[in-house]
């Protein structure tokens, strides 16, 4: 993933902005309980000048309240013994008219593929570029079906999880040559 | 009401309460404590970083989900969002140092401010795996030798 961005690395550094600390959040309500987990340590790369953005967030990391549904969440739905990361690849579309060397917030709207248990799908997802300073936050939340990434629910507990997952993703980017 | 009855209507009440606290205790377990757990392995940041690099799949069926010990030179401390990070640098990549990072449980944070830069340190972490950058590590703690 980053490493894909780093094929062009030679042509200028200091075009690319990285983190190894985002943030991923992602959150089910359903009519039995509302779950929620948190990963901290999310690696993120963007190249302001082409607008590639990627993100990898290894599975196991992600933090339940309960420790049992940590464990279902790894062995039984995401199985993260055989997919143990999941992935985002693709690219800022209104790259061209940005820039974002200059402090604003600039909506934009982002198309790629997203690797979640194995299984890749086309997306393309709204968020948010604030650049303050020479550090870019990016912001998105959207919602993941869990059938579309092959996720098997069993029947019994459908009532605890929901069908459409919101996930929000926060990063803080810096220069790479910082 | 017969004695045999009242047996039996006791013994249920009892299977229910039993089940019920069961359930109850099975969904509510708590997370293990990371700090006390016995490391599963005991090795330095160069071995487990080199293991992954040479050979991820083999790597990840070994340490992923698994309490390491890591004893290394501490090159880095980063703080972000209230959450301190205890790198391990161990080269230059594309995109940056690589190595091991562990992500220290809150009640190790301070702890971890009175060791220095470039001091040999111990460390125990719960390994989440390897992202093509770095071993990462949850739940950190330091290891008192």
């Amino acid at each position: 993933m980053i490493l894909t961005l780093g094929f062009s690395l030679n042509i200028s550094i200091a075009q690319k902005y990285t983190t190894k600390t985002g943030t991923i959040r992602f959150f089910s309500v359903a009519p039995a309980e509302n779950i929620e987990a948190f990963n901290h340590q999310v690696n993120s790369a963007i190249d302001i000048v082409t607008g590639d953005f990627v993100f990898r967030v290894l599975m196991k990391g992600f933090r339940f309240e309960k420790a049992l549904m940590q464990e279902h969440f790894n062995e039984n739905y995401v199985e993260s013994h055989k997919f143990p990361n999941a992935k985002f690849i693709g690219t800022i579309d209104e790259m061209k008219e940005l820039d974002l060397t200059k402090n604003g917030i600039y909506e934009v709207s982002v198309s790629g593929n997203l690797t979640i248990h194995g299984i890749t799908k086309k997306v393309k997802e709204k968020g948010t570029l604030e650049v303050k300073y020479g550090i870019i936050l990016a912001h998105s939340v959207f919602f993941v079906k869990v059938a579309d990434y092959e996720i098997k629910i069993p029947k019994t507990v459908m009532k605890n999880i929901a069908e459409s997952i919101e996930v929000t993703v926060d990063v803080s980017l810096t220069a790479l040559n910082n | 009401m017969k004695t045999w009855i009242k047996t039996l209507v006791i013994l249920a009440a009892i299977g229910m309460v039993t089940a019920t606290m069961l359930f109850v205790f099975v969904i509510n377990k708590s997370h293990p404590d990371y700090e006390t757990k016995k490391a599963d392995y005991s090795l330095s940041a160069i071995d487990i970083f080199n293991d992954y690099s040479e050979d991820i799949q083999n790597a990840s069926k070994k340490y992923n989900g698994k309490i390491i010990e890591i004893e290394s030179t501490l090159t880095e401390i980063e703080s972000s969002d209230g959450q301190i990070i205890a790198c391990f640098v161990l080269k230059e990549g594309v995109f940056g140092p690589e190595g091991v990072r562990i992500r220290m449980l809150e009640n190790q944070k301070n702890i971890l401010k009175d060791i220095a830069i470039g001091e040999k340190v111990t460390l125990k972490g719960y390994v989440t795996g390897y992202n093509e950058t770095d071993v990462i590590l949850e739940h950190g703690s330091i290891v008192v030798q």
